[in-house]
């Protein structure tokens, strides 16, 4: 069937059967960025945004996105003209094997657009469902705060 | 992934979503959040019917009480100003106890309270608020009380091509309070135990008293003795005590991979105890 979503702001008509997994799916046209950890919701490396908020894209199914606009790390910034939570993660050594920073990145970018200066409890919650096996998570946080600091 | 599926459908509301069940039977596969839905590998499944659009996504005052939406996602739930004051906010502390942020952005209000699994959160405060469950099949709307929905498996009380549609709860009339407690290995794995408990009193007596124990069991159920032995009392620490302890006797709980029955037994009376003392810790005289 033909999809109709919105990708990073740009209109786009995905073809796609009906039920397959709409990460599997994300993937195959070349957004990378949205990593295949667990296939069953535990890790939150394939966290994507649907209409703002953060969602697990290997919970849902290719047909659930009709209509939908979706934001992968791709749309955040580009390494010419980075995010500031993508400066701030990289500035604060919140980066090591990177398998989880996409998915940190869109889940704070929700979080940042629904409170834009969060204490650092707001920002654990809000990243709750994200697995780090590098990190211990503290620079992460920090990350966060230091970019709601710098975009206000 | 749903390998056979070869159309989806997107009902404008729920009678259109009913006729097309029907008209699909067994073919038919229900996304609502789509947390389980999602992973489903039925290979007999040709049709998704997609009910996350049909509207019923409104929580509103209803008749001094509250109606949430069968597709009101449960991080909505979580942060209702509204419902955080129904029973002590016991609903909305269950919706927050749900996996984690992402999963309560997705898992929908009647995907919670249908598609149950032994540790399902929301279910346990449905039973202890005293809910009612508006359903609307082929027969047209009809209503069932929280504890008849879960007497069985809710897909057994459930009629073919019936849809769960809405939850009611009445606030109470007078001093009342409630709270749900849920003990679990990590702030987001599955319950280990959990209760949510009601309460309203009259002249420093409790004349209402509902206890569900989730997690132990198939299903969530009542720990009735423990009810009985509140109703007509003054709401004593010792008081609550007992009653959690009667809750750990009737429980009769299964191991699992997360922890062996005696250890549940002994924390279904942990969480048991905690919520009959928040509930009395959040008595309150309804405005
Ligand atoms: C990693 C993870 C952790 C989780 N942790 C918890 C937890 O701690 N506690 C907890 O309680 N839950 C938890 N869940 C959620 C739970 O397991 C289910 O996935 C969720 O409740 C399903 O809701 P949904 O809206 O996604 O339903 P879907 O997956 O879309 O639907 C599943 C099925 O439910 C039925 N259904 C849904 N809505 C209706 C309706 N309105 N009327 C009739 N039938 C309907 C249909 O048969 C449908 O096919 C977790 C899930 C995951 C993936
Ligand atoms: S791959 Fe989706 S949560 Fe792990
Ligand atoms: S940096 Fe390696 S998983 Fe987070």
């Amino acid at each position: 069937m033909d999809i109709h979503v919105t990708v990073n702001g740009r209109p786009e008509v995905w073809q796609a059967a009906p039920g397959e997994s709409a990460l599997e799916l994300i993937r195959r046209l070349g957004y990378t960025s949205v990593k295949r950890g667990c296939s069953q919701g535990d890790c939150g490396a394939c966290t994507i945004l649907v209409d703002g908020q953060a969602m697990r894209a290997c919970l849902l199914v290719a047909a659930q996105l009709e209509g939908r606009a979706v934001t992968t790390a791709e749309g955040l910034g580009s390494l010419d003209r980075p995010h500031p939570l993508q400066r701030a993660f990289v500035d604060a050594g919140a980066v090591q094997c990177g398998f989880c920073t996409p998915g940190m990145l869109l889940a704070s970018q929700a979080l940042l657009v629904e409170t834009p200066r969060p204490d650092a409890t707001a920002v654990r919650e809000a990243l709750d469902g994200n697995l780090c096996r590098c990190t211990g998570y503290k620079k992460i946080v920090e990350a966060v705060l230091l970019a709601a600091e710098r975009m206000a | 992934m749903i390998p056979n599926a070869k159309t989806c459908l997107y009902p404008k509301d729920p009678p259109q979503a009913v006729s097309l069940l029907q008209e699909h039977g067994k073919r038919a596969l229900i996304l609502a959040g789509g947390t389980t839905a999602a992973l489903s590998h039925d290979p007999e499944v040709e049709v998704l019917i997609d009910i996350s659009r049909m509207g019923c996504d409104a929580i509103e005052p209803q008749g001094g009480g509250w109606r949430v939406g069968c597709n009101v996602r449960l991080q909505r739930i979580a942060s209702h100003a509204g419902l955080a004051g129904l029973w002590g906010g016991v609903l909305s502390q269950a919706a927050a106890a749900v996996g984690s942020r992402p999963i309560r952005n997705a898992v929908t209000l009647g995907g919670n309270l249908v598609q149950i699994f032994r540790w399902s959160d929301t279910p346990v405060a449905l039973l202890a608020m005293g809910a009612r469950l508006e359903l609307l099949g082929p027969r047209g709307p009809r209503s069932v009380g929280a504890d008849e929905f879960y007497a069985r498996h809710p897909r057994q009380v459930l009629e073919p091509a019936e849809l769960l549609v809405a939850v009611q709860a009445a606030s109470p009339v007078g001093k009342a309070g409630g709270a749900f407690i849920k003990y679990a290995r990590t702030a987001v794995d599955l319950a280990v135990a959990d209760a949510a408990a009601c309460l309203r009193v009259e002249g420093g007596r409790c004349v209402e008293a509902r206890l569900a124990i989730g997690a132990t069991r198939a299903l969530p159920w009542r720990a009735s003795e423990a009810e009985a032995l509140l109703t007509g009392q003054a709401l004593t620490p010792a008081r609550l005590g007992e009653a959690a302890a009667l809750a750990r006797k009737a429980c009769k709980p299964v191991g699992d991979a997360r922890t062996d029955k005696a250890y549940r037994e002994r924390m279904v009376e942990v969480v048991a105890r905690r919520a009959l003392e928040r509930a009395v810790a959040n008595l309150q005289e309804r405005a």
